[in-house]
């Protein structure tokens, strides 16, 4: 283009600037609380990219947060039971989350719809009694404890994960998200971003155009499984421990609800201001006097934005409407109600 | 030997017959009208045909080959295309969106080619966007592809329906009644564009109302009534026949 084509380039410059605070933010501040609400405003994020990217093919998972759990679990008993040294026991929770959601997606996905929904949620709900059980690989509600992270040299720096330093999560988490942002952005935006939307949008006419439902909806729910067991892992080395509680009903809600007050029309910036947003004010809300204030003001967050913000928009279209307001441009994809064609 | 052959095609729902014992052959390069009072089971047709549903019995061979009891993902990708009788849209997506997330067809390229955007990829990529943009401009709904699909005209979408289903490259083409709700010279138009259909070689199966477009368009029909065939032949012949007249006006009682 021969000309700066600020309309596009000013809002990149910005989310530019943007991800450059949040990079350097360790360099303004080491405070534990803040950084370890972005950690795990991070690893939300994860989850809640995985929750959307199923929702995008039309299926709604009501049992996220168990994957999360088989990540947390796998990479611990791997550990500590196996011995198994940090990394690759990392590496191989997210696989072993990524096969089950493929074995489970195999099951339940060539019904698809309102069975999928349930038998997630009972499956959530499973995983998280097992691990309350098996007491015997997993300890019950005693939880694992388990082992941090080996130092790492790098040019000469020790980058220490000691329990108290959230610099190296921090760090860490930066770099997972943004692993799984830029894998979740391209399929967003490539062919299989389409195929995946087309079944959402209709099935039936999806089909006879020789889209295999079943196919792509286990892709999207395995690739779901997969980061989602990343995130799980990451967060119980974070926490240095893993109880049953962690992943349960709940947090499978919260995943859903970050995802719609996110919005879903982009699944990396609707995850990533959704997770956020909520994650802090949890938080934030918790340390009130009021018992559970948190579960009612999450409640009315997600009516609201769903009353005026409605069809999965969600906060994240804000920035499109904001800069649309900015550069004085009309909202995309109205129809021209008394138009020649709308009407004829 | 015929392309596609539908050997005693029963379809029951409960113990409604809406198909019974149909056996029909489609040649290649034909153009056959199926037509049927409502309710004679021609839509049923070619939901079976098209994998929609299973037949209850009987058996369909397309190119000597079994694909009853295919998907219709399957059937779709073995060049058995259809267009549905209501306008069946991606609900949301523009005019231009509909047809590129329906194109999957039309690649040779796989998911992990288009994820990474290999130059292969691209090199498909252009010549599907070109086939899009080339039949759209065919069906005039060029100038209307940043519109949402369900703000066109009924008539637009049906138009669209066609151009779906041309994008999925078939061999076969089953249209379900392209011409309702379209004035006459709309209805006239998309006649035009089955026989250019035709003359490039695509054996198309039409599913019509409208006499007028039969006449015109077809070079065989096959008559429903209540699920049965009732006659088949050139449409000057059929149409005199006795008992193609009975079926849609009634007996004479005099």
């Amino acid at each position: 283009m021969p000309y700066f084509d600020y309309k596009t380039w000013i809002p990149r410059i910005v989310i530019g600037v943007l991800i450059a605070i949040f990079v350097i933010l360790p360099v303004f501040t080491t405070s534990v609380i803040t950084l370890s609400i972005f950690i795990s405003s991070g690893i939300w994020t994860i989850a809640v990219m995985g929750f959307t990217l199923v929702l995008r093919t039309g299926q709604f998972s009501m049992g996220q947060a168990a994957f999360m759990a088989l990540g947390a679990y796998a990479s611990a008993i791997l550990t500590v039971n196996l011995g198994m040294p940090f990394w690759p026991s990392f590496l191989l929770s997210g696989i072993i989350s990524g096969i089950i959601a493929l074995i489970i997606g195999l099951i339940v996905l060539r019904v698809g719809g309102i069975y999928f929904s349930i038998i997630t949620l009972a499956f959530g709900e499973l995983v998280r009694i097992f691990a309350q059980e098996a007491e015997g690989i997993t300890r019950g509600v005693r939880g694992i404890i388990p082992p941090t992270p080996p130092t790492i040299s790098l040019l000469g720096f020790d980058i220490n994960f000691a329990a108290g330093n959230p610099v190296p999560y921090y760090y860490f988490m930066i770099i997972l998200v943004a692993i799984t942002a830029i894998i979740f952005w391209r399929i967003e935006h490539s062919r299989i971003g389409g195929t995946f939307a087309s079944l959402a949008l209709n099935q039936t006419l999806a089909e006879h155009q020789g889209i295999h439902l079943m196919k792509y909806r286990v892709i999207a729910f395995t690739i779901a499984g997969v980061f989602t067991g990343f995130a799980g892992a990451f967060y119980a080395n974070f926490l240095s421990i893993i109880t049953p509680f962690m992943f349960g009903l709940w947090q499978s809600i919260q995943i859903m609800m970050m995802s719609v007050v996110g919005g879903i029309s982009s699944i990396v910036g609707g995850a990533l201001i959704g997770a956020t947003i909520l994650y802090t004010l949890g938080i934030y809300l918790s340390r009130l006097p009021i018992y559970n204030i948190q579960y009612v003001v999450f409640g009315t967050v997600v009516v609201l934005v769903l009353l005026f913000l409605p069809k999965g928009t969600g906060l994240v279209d804000l920035w499109g409407k904001f800069w649309r307001k900015v550069f004085r441009e009309p909202d995309e994809y109205e129809i021209p109600e008394e138009s020649e064609m709308a009407v004829e | 030997m015929p392309l596609l052959e539908l050997n005693g095609i029963t379809k029951l729902f409960g113990k409604l017959a809406a198909l019974e014992d149909i056996d029909l052959n489609v040649e290649e390069g034909e153009i056959l009208g199926i037509v049927g009072p409502n309710g004679s089971g021609k839509t049923t047709l070619i939901n079976v045909i098209s994998g929609y549903y299973r037949p209850t019995m009987g058996t369909i061979y397309f190119n000597s080959k079994k694909i009853s009891g295919l998907r219709p993902d399957q059937i779709a990708a073995k060049g058995i295309v259809r267009t549905f009788q209501s306008n069946v849209l991606f609900e949301g997506a523009t005019v231009l969106e509909s047809m590129l997330i329906g194109s999957l067809l039309r690649y040779k390229t796989t998911d992990w080619q288009a994820f990474f955007e290999t130059k292969a990829y691209r090199k498909d990529n252009e010549e599907v966007v070109g086939r899009v943009i080339e039949l759209l401009k065919t069906f005039n709904i060029f100038n209307d592809i940043f519109l949402p699909a369900a703000g066109l005209s009924h008539g637009y979408q049906r138009m669209l329906g066609i151009t779906l289903a041309l994008i999925a490259n078939p061999k076969v083409l089953l249209l379900d009644e392209p011409t309702t709700g379209m004035n006459h010279e709309e209805a006239m138009f998309v006649v035009e564009n089955i026989k250019k259909i035709g003359e490039q070689g695509v054996t198309v199966i039409l599913i019509e109302h409208n006499m007028k477009v039969i006449l015109n368009v077809a070079t065989r029909v096959v008559v429903l009534n209540f699920g049965n065939k009732i006659a088949e032949g050139k449409p000057e012949d059929v149409m005199n026949k006795s008992e193609v007249i009975e079926a849609y006006l009634g007996t004479e009682t005099i």
